[in-house]
């Protein structure tokens, strides 16, 4: 036995000669380091809508929008809008080039927006908003009828319809701007860090798929020196092992939604309060039911099921206080947004007494709650919830879970029952949810499940083109009260919070406006 | 034993192409469109539409497949839809990570395995026997995700021995290693004990000790090496196993590995990296099977002498 004794403590004074770890004392100044769940499949935002982390840091766009200050102007310094609202003339930035030292001009401005429409893959919505822009697409133009260069820093853009949000539009990070000179030798572009030149604050220096990828500060940009030099992004799909690795001090900053509310709420706000960062998920979880359903499509049922649910017990049982109850469609934080909106009062013997004048008995009334299987923790409690509450009024919602693809593809049927999901917006205008989910036939067959009111949902289409801001709001926040209240086509639920907590290297962060996991490195701070 | 490699080399061959055919139709028959997943949440129908056209998915399924089959040879296995790469590029680099994980792994369950096993023979039924034992029994009962997360809290986190996630250096292989290989290595000492035990009841082990060897050299020359044949056995399956199912240790150390990839193509309906990580897995158990005949007819001449 003193032999194995002996052994086992060999072994152990072996391990501790293997040395430490960096610790926070360690690491090399001006370093960010921080961690994501998932690798992104591409740099390139003409192939993507969510893989925004590196295009909102290498490239820059003509707006971009801010926490408080909402969009401001960024390459574009001047602006006017024609009195139809369809032609937009820009001035850009002088003085910029992209990190190769290639200048930015107008033609880039230019060839982005056709990128978009003749690559035809993601992100192709504002770009069709041109003029001539369906003719690029399907191959019968090579050229925007809508844009019109004056010289390298002077350009025009005429839209085939009015529409109040595309400034807000332009600085969503799909309108990014790319060198039109490079592009020609860049066959890689959004796959080889060496291919993917911008003229934001940030370098792509490496890309290795599965494991990080790294952006060091761009010493041609234009704009103020940020602090975090470089970035390392790690891709840790395992929560505890992020969670060990930023109380070990190897990351700066934790996305603590990719962690149990359990240890956040256990560890994090009792712990390390003071180095919490939040802000709304600028989005909604809503419930939608379906209005082919047998039993669904009587409006009364549906204003019943959203008086069954208490969305204020899921917000403190299930988000443990960390979200903000929603009454209406567009969303807190969006311009727009109704205050005053009164949404569906939590009454289950008014929800009862209305399933009884419809003339339902107790239990009759029954459909699927799809579920989708990659749903989160929280999310599964959402549907559970839900569904117990319903069965106190009396209605039988079955929670089933569906393969992800196959509840995708179950939606887009417009056959499925009902399902809770959250919607984050790309961009500062009601229009990103309001047409998304009722612009017309086609996508509320899938996204509202068959809402059907064409007279609305026409409504809904002109009211982007509606020029005058007093007079586009009124509009928006009519429809929202026909949509919720009269045909409680839509029952709104809550806006998350968005809680970050950031390391002792770090002295403060601000992340993007509307809650993204990705985040601008300038807006971190370091000490 | 030519004949046999050959015979098994036409299996395996066989065995490849039924396994890219059956993952080929299975994936298109489910329901889902894995472009519309790969799209993500906020595309619109029109461009899924579009783009589904454009990738061919909407041809049918034997033009599908012939053109996969004429690709694969040329040894093109196509673009994963979730990490834009191309598949052979990821599974080139995972494979790298997921061997050099497995050899780490099997190394250790094999050395403490079969040095425990022996050990607990030899001193049957002794305290430290039990004690062996009982350390393999724990090995096989503890789930793998439990022993990493343990390994790394108590290492790792707690100690800072060794980097809590990541291989850029052979000290990060060492936790996720142990994790891996700890269930191995009880099963291993289990058997070599029991297969230890029952052939030193052999005749010829008592010859050898009437003509005068030691208990090690009886062990060492003459038990061991027929103790070891099911032993063997059970190794290179567990290579196998340790190669093609690394999942859970890899997605806790954060390893760029091929069983990783694997979950991503699943949950992404990741169609070209589905098909590659699964040919390579079929690949990898067909060779551990290869090589456990190999190393019987080396260790056995009564095999050999069959073959």
């Amino acid at each position: 036995m003193k032999k194995i004794f002996a052994l086992l403590l060999a072994l152990c004074m072996m391990t501790s000669a293997l040395g430490g770890i960096a610790l926070a004392e360690d690491v090399e100044p001006g370093l960010l380091r921080t961690a994501v769940t998932y690798d992104i499949s591409t740099m390139d935002v003409a192939q993507t809508t969510d893989n925004y982390l590196i295009p909102m840091n290498v490239f820059d766009r003509l707006f971009e929008t801010r926490p408080v200050d909402g969009v401001v102007k960024s390459l574009a310094t001047d602006y006017s809008v024609s009195a139809d609202g369809l032609t937009y003339s820009f001035t850009l930035r002088e003085g910029v080039v992209f990190s190769n030292g290639s200048p930015l001009t107008a033609s880039d401005v230019q060839f982005s927006f056709e990128r978009l429409l003749k690559m035809a893959k993601q992100n192709t919505e504002i770009a069709l908003e041109v003029a001539g822009a369906e003719q690029v697409m399907n191959g019968e133009a090579d050229t925007l009828a809508g844009f019109s260069v004056i010289d390298d820093t002077h350009f025009t853009v005429t839209l085939s319809a009015p529409n109040a949000g595309f400034l807000a539009e332009l600085s969503s990070p799909a309108m990014s701007i790319v060198d039109a000179e490079t592009m020609a030798n860049a066959p890689k572009f959004g796959q080889e860090p060496a291919d993917t030149i911008g003229s934001g604050p940030y370098i792509v220096t490496e890309w290795v798929a599965n494991d990080h990828y790294t952006l060091v500060y761009n010493e041609k940009y234009w704009g103020e020196e940020p602090s975090a030099k470089k970035v390392i992004v790690w891709v840790i799909p395992e929560p505890s092992t992020q969670n060990e690795l930023f109380l070990n001090g190897e990351l700066d900053m934790i996305d603590l939604a990719s962690l149990d509310s359990a240890i956040v709420a256990s560890t994090y706000k009792t712990q390390y309060a003071d180095k919490i960062v939040s802000t709304r998920k600028v989005g909604m979880t809503y419930l939608i039911l379906n209005e082919n359903n047998e039993y669904l499509k009587d409006v009364r049922v549906r204003k019943a099921i959203g008086m069954a649910i208490d969305v204020d017990a899921i917000i403190q049982g299930i988000f443990m206080g960390d979200a903000t109850r929603e009454n209406g469609i567009i969303p807190t934080g969006v311009w727009g947004h109704n205050d005053a909106l009164e949404g569906f009062p939590y009454d289950p013997d008014g929800a009862r007494a209305m399933l009884k004048e419809a003339g339902y008995k107790e239990g009759e009334v029954h459909f699927e709650l799809a579920l989708d299987s990659t749903a989160n923790t929280s999310t599964q409690l959402v549907y559970a919830f839900i569904s117990e509450q319903l069965e106190a009024v009396g209605i039988r919602a079955e929670i089933k879970s569906h393969e992800h693809s196959a509840w995708l593809a179950l939606r887009s049927s417009g056959e499925m029952d009902s399902f809770v999901a959250r919607w984050g917006m790309d961009y500062n205008d009601p229009a990103n949810i309001m047409y998304t989910f009722f612009g017309n036939a086609n996508v509320a067959k899938g996204r509202s499940l068959n809402y059907a009111d064409e007279e609305v949902m026409a409504r809904v289409s002109a009211a982007r083109a509606i020029v005058d801001d007093a007079e586009r709001e009124k509009e928006y926040q009519a429809l929202e009260k026909k949509l919720i209240q009269e045909d409680a086509a839509w029952i709104p639920m809550f806006t998350e919070l968005h809680l970050y907590a950031i390391g002792e290297r770090v002295a403060s962060f601000t992340p993007h406006w509307a809650g993204f996991s990705d985040f601008y490195a300038a807006d971190f701070v370091l000490k | 034993m030519k004949h046999t490699l050959l015979q098994r080399l036409i299996q395996a061959v066989i065995v490849l192409t039924g396994v890219a055919l059956l993952t080929f139709v299975m994936l298109r028959i489910v329901p889902g469109n894995p472009i519309e997943t790969m799209m993500g949440e906020h595309a619109n129908v029109e461009t899924i539409q579009r783009m589904t056209a454009e990738m061919g998915l909407d041809q049918p399924l034997h033009v599908q497949f012939f053109k996969y089959v004429a690709s694969a040879f040329r040894g093109d296995f196509g673009t994963s839809y979730s990490l834009g790469k191309p598949v052979k590029q990821l599974l080139n680099s995972a494979f790298a990570n997921t061997l050099t994980l497995a050899l780490f792994a099997a190394l250790f369950a094999w050395i403490v395995g079969i040095g425990c096993g022996i050990f607990s023979a030899l001193r049957k039924n002794h305290l430290s026997d039990r004690l062996f034992m009982g350390f393999s029994l724990l090995g096989i009962s503890l789930p793998v995700f439990m022993a990493a997360m343990l390994l790394q809290y108590v290492f790792a986190f707690r100690l800072h021995w060794v980097p809590i996630s990541g291989v850029d250096s052979w000290k990060g292989f060492i936790l996720p290693a142990i994790a891996l290989g700890w269930n191995s290595a009880g099963q291993v000492a289990q058997m070599t004990r029991t297969s230890l035990l029952e052939t030193m009841q052999e005749e010829y082990i008592d010859t050898a000790r009437a003509k005068g060897r030691g208990p090690a050299g009886v062990v060492v020359l003459h038990a061991l090496r027929n103790a070891m044949l099911p032993v063997m056995t059970m190794m290179t399956i567990q290579l196998s196993g340790l190669l093609s199912g690394a999942v859970i240790t890899e997605t806790v150390f954060s390893i760029n590995g091929v069983g990783r990839l694997m979950v991503q193509a699943i949950s992404g309906r990741d169609i070209p990296l589905l098909q590659g990580t699964s040919l390579l897995a079929t690949a990898v158990v067909i060779i551990g099977s290869l090589l456990a005949d190999c190393l019987y007819a080396v260790l056995d001449p009564r095999i050999r002498k069959e073959g």
